[in-house]
């Protein structure tokens, strides 16, 4: 793509701003390149987890299931949901936000984690019940951690794809278009060096044959 | 050719944008780890107004990993800043605590020099994925240079 040059007036005054603003812009895309590598790392370690994460979440489902499998062959259904039903209770999850470089990722944490009692009648179950309840806990938690690590990866990649845009911007468009126009204007005042100069030969000569 | 850009301003404002962001999620004060641990929800405020929270999972970790009298000298987060050097990175602490923490994570030796730790890029990775919340990234003024 060609440079485009920017509009001003060829004067010394508009070159010095232009020398600034290019100054200016090269700092900051170095700043922006910084922070998007600051981001590429982050985003790269989070899918990572996520892949980790996942597995785990597979793995806990697929314990909690023969888990709860095992207790209701062992108590029955109905037993089991009659029990169950005394101890619903909402799921508090403490959310809130945490900032990573300039990125605003959200922050899930399950309130109440460690549990003690339960609520059902110990007597009545047995220790099925409670590993079957107990692994449903670990899905839980896993679920919150999760969804935490997919959210941050969409702002993550999201946040990417803003700054690679800006970066390009920079690159391609913006600096390229100030050297240029920079470029314009010293090859404008040479030549008005050169015309002055050749007037300034030709007065001169007038002068001379005078 | 002559011409004036068409997304001149657009550009100029997104890049002022850009550089109000940067340092904009710092705290506005660090706070002791005894104290983070005393609060029901551990936060620090931010400079832009948000509020940043800290995973109870992780000051416990430090707090496993340090005296009771390091707790109360302990600030946080644990600044990391992005030094002009693209490969490093350096933490801004007091020579102690936090050189300890970074030791223990690490799992190798280091220097602390000037107030500054060192790391390199693969180290920076490793100490985020322990201290998530209990780091933050400063874009200090030395990149601009």
């Amino acid at each position: 793509m060609p440079e485009q040059l920017i509009k001003v007036r060829p004067t010394k005054i508009e070159l010095i701003k232009l020398r600034r603003r290019l100054s200016l812009s090269q700092r900051i895309q170095k700043i922006v390149k910084d922070r998007l590598s600051i981001i590429t790392l982050e985003f790269l370690q989070r899918a990572s987890e996520i892949v980790e994460s996942k597995r785990n979440l597979l793995d806990y489902f697929s314990e909690a299931y023969k888990a709860l499998s095992i207790t209701a062959g062992y108590h029955g259904y109905i037993a089991l949901e009659k029990e169950l039903v005394a101890t619903e209770k909402d799921v508090m999850v403490a959310t809130g936000s945490a900032n990573l470089a300039g990125v605003r990722t959200p922050s899930f944490e399950l309130a109440e984690a460690e549990k003690t009692i339960r609520g059902y009648n110990l007597v009545d179950t047995s220790s099925f019940l409670d590993k079957s309840v107990q692994l449903s806990e670990v899905c839980l938690k896993a679920i919150i951690e999760l969804a935490e690590l997919q959210r941050t990866l969409d702002l993550l990649g999201m946040e990417i794809n803003r700054t690679k845009r800006i970066v390009n911007a920079l690159e391609y468009l913006l600096i390229p278009g100030l050297q240029a126009t920079i470029k314009y204007l010293y090859m404008k005042f040479e030549e008005r060096d050169r015309e002055e100069k050749s007037r300034l030969k030709r007065v001169k000569v007038l002068l001379q044959r005078e | 050719m002559v011409s004036q850009l068409p997304y001149q301003r657009m550009l100029e404002e997104c890049l002022k944008g850009e550089l109000r962001v940067l340092n904009a999620h710092l705290p506005r004060q660090q706070k002791l780890l005894s104290d983070l641990l005393a609060e029901e929800h551990p936060h620090v405020d931010c400079n832009d107004g948000s509020t940043h929270f800290f995973k109870r999972k992780e000051l416990e970790y430090l707090a496993s990993i340090t005296g009771a009298d390091e707790q109360k000298a302990l600030l946080l987060p644990i600044l990391i800043e992005l030094g002009p050097n693209q490969g490093e990175v350096s933490i801004i602490c007091e020579p102690g605590i936090t050189e300890k923490i970074v030791v223990k994570i690490l799992n190798m030796p280091i220097i602390c020099e000037q107030g500054r730790i060192t790391l390199y890029r693969p180290q920076l990775g490793v100490l985020r994925k322990v201290l998530k919340t209990t780091t933050q990234y400063v874009f200090s003024s030395r990149t601009l240079k």
